[in-house]
C-alpha cells in the first residue's frame, strides 16, 4: 500500500487534531493563533498535494492524479481566502472562536477526500464530512436568529439530499456489483444495454450532487442559507465545496458513467440552462447583496455545468478553468461583502454601497471589476470562462445552451450594473468602517487575479488541461 | 416456508408503524412507533442474514437515536396540532410525489438487470468468515481504513458542532475546579486567633475574612475567626 | 437462511413469553378488577396537590448536549464490535488501525472535557 498517497490529506487532518487539543488547553483566548497556524497548515498542505505521487491506493478506495490535484489546490486556496477574512469578521462579531479555523480545516480535508475519490463510499464519506462541517459553520453565529436558521435549513435539506445520493449509489452498487469506479466503468461497458435501475441510480446521483453545487432545481435553499450564514462562510460554501462536488460531478459523470453518457447529458443541459436562466431573472429584485450572490452563484454554477454537458475534454477543461475563475472573483466579491460596515454593524443592501467609489475608490474599484467579471466583460477573467465553455458547448453541437448561456449573461449583465451604478453615480451616504488589512488584502489581491488574469491563463489553463485529459484516460 | 412468514410479518408491520409514525396524532406515540419499526426493520435485516446491522440497529437507532427523537418530542414546546394542519391541503400533492416514487420503483424492480461480470467485481470477498460481523471486522479495519479513519473525523466533527452550538459559559455556574480545590491551602480560608476570656467575637469585630483575602486589616487582638469565604465544593 | 433464524429461536421464545405474561397482567386485570375511574383518580399524582402546569416545558439544551455525546461515543462502540471479533484475524495493522480511530476519538474527548462539556454546573 501506498501511504505517502494520502499524504496531504493525512498531514492536514493531523495537524486539525493538533491545533484543536492546543486551542482547548489554552488558558487565554487562542483564536487568533489557531487561524494562523491552521492557515499554515493549509500552505503545507498545498506543498505536499503538488508533491504527492499519482496513483490508486487504499484498496481502490482513494486516487492521486493531475485532476485530484488542480481540485485540492483549488479547495485550499478558497478556504486560506475564507479563513482571512474570517479572522477579522470574527473577531469583531464577537464569534471569534478557536473552533472556526479547525472546522473549516476538517471541511477542507472533506473536500480533498471528494477530489480523490475512486469509489462512491470515499465520495459519500468525503461529502459527509464537508457537509457536517459547514452545517456546524453556518450555525457558529448561534445567537443570531439568521445563521441558526441558516444552519437548520442547510443541515435539513442537506442531509436529504445525502439521502438521495446514498439511495442512488445502492441502486448502482446493487445493478453494478461494484462501488469503485473502475469496476463500474468496466461493468457498464461489459454491458450492451444499461439496466433501468442503473440509470435511476446515475440520476439519483446527480439529484444529490447538484443539490451541493446549487443548481436549479435544488437551489431553494441557496439564499437564505447564504443570507443568514455569517459572510466569510458564504464565502467558503461557495467556493471549496462546490468546487469538490463539482470534482465529483467531473469524475463520476466523465469516469464510471461516461459510457452512459447519452442517458445524463440532456438532464445536465437542462439543469444548466434552468440554472443559468433562474439565475439571472431571479437576481433582478434582490436588494441584499448576499442574496445577490445566492442567486449569481447559481446562474455560475450553471454555465459551469455547461461544460460538463459537453462531455469532451474541452468541454470538461472549460469547466475547470470557469470554477478557478469563479473561485477567486467570488472569494473576492466577499472580501467587499466582509468590508461593509458602519458604525461596528455590517450592512448588506445593495443601497448601502452608494457613493463608495467617492468613500473608498479602492474597495469599489475591486468590487467593479468583480462586477464586470462576473458579466464576462474582457479581458478580465469571467470572460475566459464564459468563452472556453460556450465554443466547448458550441463543439459538443449544443448550440442552444449556447444561445441560453449568452441571453442570461445579457440579463445577468443588469444587476451587475446596477452594483457598479450605485457605487459610482448614487449619493454617498456614510463611509464604511475601514476595512481590516487583511480583508483589503484579499479584495486587492483578488482583483489583481480577475482583473490580470490574461497573464495567468497560459499555466491554469495547461493545468486544467492534464487535468481534464486524466478523465478521459 | 418459515422464512417467508416471517418476512411477511416483519414486512407488514414495519410499513404499519411507519405510516403509524407520521399519521398518529401524539408525538410520542409516532416516536413509539418509529421504535417498532426499528425493530421490524433489524428483523428483516436478520433475515436477510446481515445480523451485525441488525444489532446495530438495535443499539444506536433504538438505544439512542429514538430516545434523543423522545426527549426533543416530550421537551420541545411545540405545538404539534398546528404543524399537523398543513396536511390536509398538501395531501394531494405528496401522494402525488409518492405514487411517481412508487412507480419509479416498481420500474426498476421489473427492470432488475445485473451486469453480466458482477461475480468476478467485488473482490472484498472474506471466505474464512463464519458470521457476518467477522466479515465486517476483516474488512473494515485493514481493507477499508482510509475510509474507516474518516468515519473518525467525522465523528469528531460531530462532537466539536455539538459543543460548539450548544455549549454557553455561565459565569453563575458553580464549577468544580479540582486545580483550584487542590491548590488551596488553610491560610486561604483559616485563620486561628485565640479570644480571650469573656470576649466575643462581636466585640472583636465580628466575623471577618482572612489575611490577604480582604481590605481589612487583621485586628492587632487575637480574635475566633469562623470560615466564610463562599464554599467551593458546594 | 433457515439456519440464522434457528439461531434465534430461543429469543423468539423469550419475546413470546414476555408478551405472554405481560399481556396476561394487563389483561387479567383488565377482566378481574372493578373499573371506577373518576377525574380525581384519572388525574396526574403530584405528592397530594394539584398538578402546577404543563408538563411540556423547553429543557435546558443541556440534556440534548448529553444525549447527542452518548450518540456520537455509542457509534464508536459500534465500530468496536466487529474489530474484537475479528481481532484475531486482522492482525497487528487491524489493531494499530482502531488505536489510531480511537486516538481521533481521545482528541475530541479530552475536548470535551476541557470545555466543561462532561460538567454539570
Amino acid at each position: 500500500m501506498n501511504w505517502t498517497l494520502a499524504l496531504p490529506e493525512i498531514v492536514l487532518s493531523v495537524s486539525g487534531l493538533a491545533i484543536l487539543v492546543f486551542g482547548v488547553l489554552q488558558r487565554r483566548d487562542p483564536t487568533q493563533v489557531c487561524s494562523l497556524l491552521t492557515l499554515a497548515a493549509f500552505v503545507l498542505t498545498g506543498v505536499l498535494v503538488l508533491l504527492a505521487p499519482d496513483g490508486i491506493g487504499y484498496n481502490s478506495v482513494f486516487v492521486g492524479d493531475d485532476f485530484a490535484r488542480y481540485m485540492k489546490i483549488l479547495s485550499l486556496a478558497g478556504a486560506a481566502l475564507s479563513l482571512i477574512l474570517s479572522m477579522d469578521y470574527n473577531r469583531r462579531e464577537g464569534i471569534g472562536r478557536f473552533e472556526f479555523p479547525v472546522l473549516l480545516l476538517f471541511s477542507t480535508v472533506g473536500t480533498m477526500v471528494m477530489a480523490s475519490s475512486e469509489n462512491l463510499m470515499t465520495l459519500y464519506i468525503g461529502l459527509e464530512l464537508q457537509s457536517l462541517a459547514i452545517y456546524i459553520l453556518c450555525a457558529f453565529d448561534r445567537d443570531r436568529l439568521g445563521s441558526a436558521e441558516a444552519g437548520l435549513k442547510y443541515f435539513v435539506l442537506g442531509s436529504l439530499a445525502s439521502g438521495l445520493l446514498l439511495y442512488g449509489v445502492s441502486l448502482v452498487f446493487g445493478f453494478a456489483g461494484t462501488m469503485e469506479y473502475r469496476g463500474l466503468q468496466a461493468a457498464l461497458s461489459a454491458s450492451a444495454e444499461i439496466p433501468t435501475g442503473l440509470v435511476i441510480g446515475i440520476v439519483f446521483i446527480i439529484v444529490g450532487l447538484a443539490f451541493k453545487v446549487s443548481a436549479v432545481p435544488f437551489h431553494m435553499w441557496t439564499p437564505d442559507v447564504y443570507q443568514g450564514a455569517p459572510p466569510p462562510v458564504t464565502s467558503f460554501m461557495a467556493g471549496a465545496p462546490k468546487i469538490a462536488a463539482f470534482a465529483l460531478l467531473l469524475r463520476v459523470m466523465a469516469g464510471p458513467f461516461g459510457t452512459a453518457s447519452h442517458q445524463w447529458q440532456l438532464l445536465i443541459e437542462l439543469i444548466s440552462m434552468a440554472s443559468m436562466l433562474f439565475g439571472a431573472l431571479a437576481a433582478i429584485p434582490q436588494t441584499s447583496i448576499k442574496r445577490l450572490m445566492a442567486y449569481s452563484s447559481i446562474g455560475h454554477m450553471g454555465y459551469a455545468l455547461m461544460g460538463l454537458a459537453a462531455a469532451t475534454p474541452a468541454g470538461m477543461r472549460g469547466t475547470l478553468i470557469y470554477l478557478a475563475v469563479y473561485l477567486f472573483m467570488n472569494a473576492g466579491t466577499f472580501a467587499v461583502i466582509v468590508a461593509m460596515r458602519r458604525r461596528g454593524r455590517p450592512v448588506e443592501r445593495i443601497a448601502d454601497l452608494a457613493g463608495l467609489g467617492r468613500t473608498d475608490p479602492g474597495l469599489a474599484l475591486a468590487m467593479a471589476i468583480f462586477m464586470f467579471s462576473m458579466i464576462g466583460v474582457p479581458p478580465l477573467s469571467g470572460f475566459f470562462g464564459k468563452l472556453l465553455v460556450f465554443s466547448a458547448a458550441l463543439q459538443a453541437g449544443l448550440p442552444v445552451l449556447v444561445v441560453v448561456g449568452i441571453v442570461s449573461s445579457v440579463i445577468g449583465a443588469y444587476y451587475y450594473l446596477r452594483v457598479v451604478k450605485v457605487m459610482y453615480f448614487d449619493v454617498a451616504t456614510a463611509a464604511f468602517d475601514r476595512p481590516a488589512a487583511s480583508v483589503s488584502l484579499v479584495s486587492a489581491g483578488m482583483g489583481l487575479v480577475t482583473g490580470l488574469f490574461i497573464l495567468l491563463l497560459g499555466p491554469v489553463s495547461s493545468a486544467a488541461q492534464a487535468a481534464a485529459a486524466v478523465l478521459f484516460r | 416456508m418459515i422464512t417467508q412468514i416471517v418476512f411477511w410479518f416483519f414486512a407488514v408491520v414495519l410499513i404499519g408503524s411507519a405510516v403509524m409514525v407520521v399519521s398518529a396524532r401524539n408525538p410520542v406515540h409516532s416516536v413509539l412507533f418509529l421504535i417498532l419499526a426499528f425493530f421490524n426493520a433489524a428483523g428483516l435485516f436478520l433475515i436477510a442474514g446481515a445480523e451485525f446491522l441488525a444489532m446495530i440497529l438495535v443499539i444506536a437507532y433504538v438505544g439512542a437515536v429514538a430516545v434523543l427523537f423522545l426527549f426533543v418530542v416530550m421537551m420541545l414546546d411545540v405545538n404539534f396540532s398546528q404543524l399537523r394542519e398543513g396536511l390536509q391541503r398538501y395531501f394531494p400533492v405528496g401522494a402525488a410525489v409518492g405514487l411517481v416514487l412508487f412507480v419509479e420503483l416498481a420500474l426498476s424492480a421489473s427492470a432488475w438487470r445485473i451486469a453480466p461480470n458482477v461475480r468476478d467485481l467485488p473482490h472484498a470477498r472474506v471466505p474464512g468468515a463464519s458470521s457476518n460481523t467477522e466479515a465486517l471486522g476483516e474488512l473494515i479495519y485493514t481493507h477499508y481504513v482510509f475510509l474507516f479513519q474518516a468515519c473518525g473525523l467525522v465523528l469528531l466533527v460531530a462532537m466539536i458542532g455539538a459543543i460548539v452550538l450548544t455549549l454557553r459559559d455561565r459565569p453563575s455556574a458553580k464549577r468544580q475546579d479540582v486545580a483550584v480545590q487542590h491548590a488551596r491551602v488553610p491560610a486561604d480560608t483559616l485563620q486561628m486567633m485565640t479570644l480571650g476570656l469573656g470576649e466575643s467575637t462581636t466585640g472583636n469585630g465580628g466575623f471577618r475574612r482572612p489575611i490577604g483575602k480582604s481590605a481589612e486589616k487583621p485586628v492587632s487582638r487575637p480574635a475566633l475567626v469562623i470560615e466564610n469565604s463562599p464554599d467551593r465544593e458546594g | 437462511m433457515h439456519v440464522v433464524l434457528a439461531d434465534y429461536f430461543p429469543v423468539l421464545v423469550f419475546v413470546v413469553i414476555a408478551f405472554g405474561i405481560a399481556g396476561a397482567m394487563l389483561g387479567g386485570s383488565l377482566l378481574a378488577g372493578q373499573q371506577k375511574p373518576y377525574a380525581e383518580k384519572l388525574s396526574a399524582y403530584e405528592c397530594g396537590f394539584d398538578a402546577f402546569d404543563d408538563a411540556r416545558r423547553r429543557f435546558d439544551v443541556r440534556f440534548y448536549l448529553v444525549s447527542i455525546l452518548f450518540i456520537i461515543f455509542d457509534l464508536e462502540v459500534a465500530f468496536l464490535f466487529p474489530w474484537a471479533v475479528a481481532l484475531g484475524r486482522i492482525g497487528l495493522f487491524g489493531f494499530l488501525s482502531m488505536l489510531a480511530f480511537l486516538g481521533v476519538l481521545t482528541v475530541g474527548f479530552i475536548y470535551e472535557w476541557r470545555k466543561g462539556a462532561l460538567d454539570w454546573e
